[in-house]
């Protein structure tokens, strides 16, 4: 028989199979190329160990006044000078990068528990259930999202007393406005991967709903999902450095940049060190997590690829 | 305007009036779980002052009757209620007074967004891999990252401080609001970090736009630099930017309320803050209202415009 002629081993030698590499594996692969991405993840680098060494130890307590002259500028002892109460501005920039790391990290997985679930059962089920969720997105859109996030921690803290003033009801606040960000990029990709032949070939061998969603819907579109994910935390940041700014955020003694930042405001003409640290900390932190994010997303979006 | 349009325009005023009404009732609902609350930080309210002031501000009726003769009083009277701390301040004309010194800050904070966006963005493209390219870029690269207020407490400094000699402090120290020479340093801080996105999305849309076929004839024409640029290259390439004007406009009066609260302007964000911090729930329910409109109206008036610029789009 001619068929029996056919060298069979011989294919895979002649033809050099291409590389088998993971999603992961090519993203990594594509952000060690964009050097501000790299730039990004080596500040937040930074900022996430400052964090964590904050958490056990500072020079000075952050809550700590009066450890020198009020005022006083940048010094051997204090390299970044004190405030107008006196506390040590370095501890307190410290402390501050502990908050952005748990308000940052904090709001980036509420809004994708939020976010995620509804956006695959949107997409995969379509129908009455894509409607419903796709109604609330839509409304979602339609209001100033930062001020109903403003409006809430003032009414689940202040006006009701529910939750106390603090970073968890700032991130829940925060996770209530913008879950849908997340929810309508998911959607979108539910959509488009419910229709692919691996999705087909799950259904086929009898795979509930839950386990397709779950395990072969979800892996596939989690690129972009960290991508969105990344892109919450800086909107996080910059949302409780807004509110604290205007002292509706964290309590008086949490060193919260934008708090900080507030405090050096008013001495802005004779001691201007007490406003730039925290301002430059928090726009550097945001501008490391801005080119991470854009790195990621040229690196999982293929059709960005030079 | 064809029917379709003026239909979709319909849709989507009763969709914005539905939004509205549906997230400011959830804000009074909460705000009034409490009866009493905005007076209980006054000292030395005997409980008879707090019961007339109660009864004039109708808080001692059924939740239900509150929220009914609010419902009723927006909708039909345009009426916000009066203001629970200085009694006989009514907030509908308050707060229209205040929108419209917003919107002066408001309208040239776009300008310099729309205005100096496009300008960086195209020049960027045009230029592109020179220094002209690389010294935009890179601001707008660094710029989309500085909150307004970083930026207003900069330019506080600057030329408030620093630069004091030439500006004299006009723009702040100056009471009451309203003169041009006020307006710059807050609506460039306003208006700077949204100014480096257009950019950066303009330059984007712009080097693909400059390479399609048709803007080829342009030049192959022999039409001048000028009009293949503004009037065939432009009006492909803001179809993009439109599309971020929405989220934009909304950014910008988010942060109008931090910027106007650094720089001591009477308008809508300063008494939003205000209000909140003296727990003056009406003012708090009726700003957020105005702005729950403001936003809804903003994001239809981009979609209007959206057709205008591709005709390939209908309602």
């Amino acid at each position: 028989m001619a068929m029996a002629a056919v060298p069979e081993p011989d294919l895979v030698t002649a033809y050099e199979m291409p590389e088998q590499v993971s999603m992961l594996q090519d993203a990594w692969n594509r952000i060690r190329r964009n050097r501000l991405a790299l730039v990004g993840a080596g500040i937040i680098a930074i900022l996430f160990l400052t964090a964590i060494v904050a958490t056990f130890w500072t020079p000075y307590p952050v809550w700590l006044q009066a450890v020198g002259p009020t005022y006083q500028g940048p010094s051997a002892a204090h390299p970044l000078g004190l405030d107008q109460a006196g506390r040590d501005i370095l501890s307190r920039i410290m402390g501050g990068a502990s908050i952005t790391v748990q308000v940052g990290i904090g709001s980036a997985i509420i809004v994708s528990l939020i976010g995620i679930p509804l956006g695959l059962l949107a997409g995969f089920y379509r129908g009455a259930v894509d409607t419903t969720i796709s109604f609330f997105i839509n409304i979602w859109y339609g209001i100033p999202d930062l001020l109903v996030a403003l409006i809430l921690v003032f009414v689940l803290s202040d006006a009701l007393h529910l939750i106390p003033r603090g970073i968890f009801v700032i991130v829940l606040a925060f996770s209530l406005t913008r879950w849908m960000d997340v929810a309508r990029l998911v959607r979108g990709q539910a959509l488009a991967l419910r229709e692919r032949e691996f999705v087909e070939a799950a259904r086929m061998s009898g795979a509930r709903d839950l386990r397709i969603i779950f395990s072969h819907i979800f892996p596939n579109a989690l690129g972009p999902i960290i991508v969105q994910a990344t892109f919450a935390i800086p909107a996080a940041v910059l949302f409780e450095a807004f509110l604290s700014f205007l002292g509706l955020g964290l309590p008086s003694p949490m060193p919260s940049w934008g708090a900080m930042a507030n405090d050096g405001y008013h001495g802005l003409d004779f001691a201007p060190h007490i406003a730039l640290a925290p301002t430059i900390a928090l726009s550097i932190t945001l501008m490391a997590f801005n080119w991470l994010g854009d790195g990621l997303r040229d690196a999982f979006d293929p059709r960005m690829r030079r | 305007m064809t029917r379709g349009t003026v239909s979709y325009i319909g849709q989507r005023l009763v969709l914005i009036a539905i939004t509205t009404v549906l997230v400011s009732s959830i804000v009074f609902l909460l705000l009034h779980q409490i009866p009493g609350n905005a007076f209980l930080n006054e000292t030395r309210t005997s409980p008879e002052s707090l019961a007339a002031n109660l009864h004039h501000y109708g808080l001692d009726l059924p939740l239900g009757q509150q929220y009914v003769n609010w419902f009723t009083g927006v909708l039909l009277h345009g009426d916000l209620g009066e203001s629970l701390k200085n009694r006989g301040t009514f907030i509908t004309p308050l707060l229209i007074r205040e929108a419209s010194v917003s919107a002066t800050v408001g309208f040239y904070a776009l300008i310099v967004t729309i205005g100096l966006g496009l300008l960086l963005g195209i020049v960027a493209a045009l230029r592109q891999n020179t220094w002209v390219d690389y010294v935009a870029s890179s601001a707008s690269v660094v710029g989309y990252s500085i909150p307004s207020f970083v930026l207003a407490i900069f330019g506080l400094l600057l030329a408030g401080h620093y630069f004091y000699i030439w500006t004299g402090g006009t723009f702040y120290y100056v009471p009451g609001w309203g003169k041009l020479e006020q307006v710059p340093v807050p609506a460039l801080a306003l208006g700077l970090p949204y100014a480096s996105y257009v950019a950066r999305l303009t330059r984007a849309s712009m080097l693909e736009t400059i390479r399609t076929d048709y803007v080829r004839t342009a030049w192959a024409k022999g039409l001048r630099a000028r009009v293949v640029v503004l009037r065939h290259a432009l009006r492909n390439a803001l179809i993009p930017v439109v599309t971020i004007l929405g989220p934009l406009i909304t950014g910008i009066i988010t942060g109008s309320v931090v910027i106007e609260n650094i720089f001591g302007i009477p308008g809508l964000g300063k008494e939003f803050v205000t209000s909140i911090l003296a727990r003056d729930y009406n003012i708090v329910i009726g700003v957020f209202t105005f702005y729950a409109a403001l936003v809804g109206l903003a994001n239809l008036l981009v979609d209007v415009i959206y057709p205008v610029l591709d005709p390939r789009i209908r309602y």
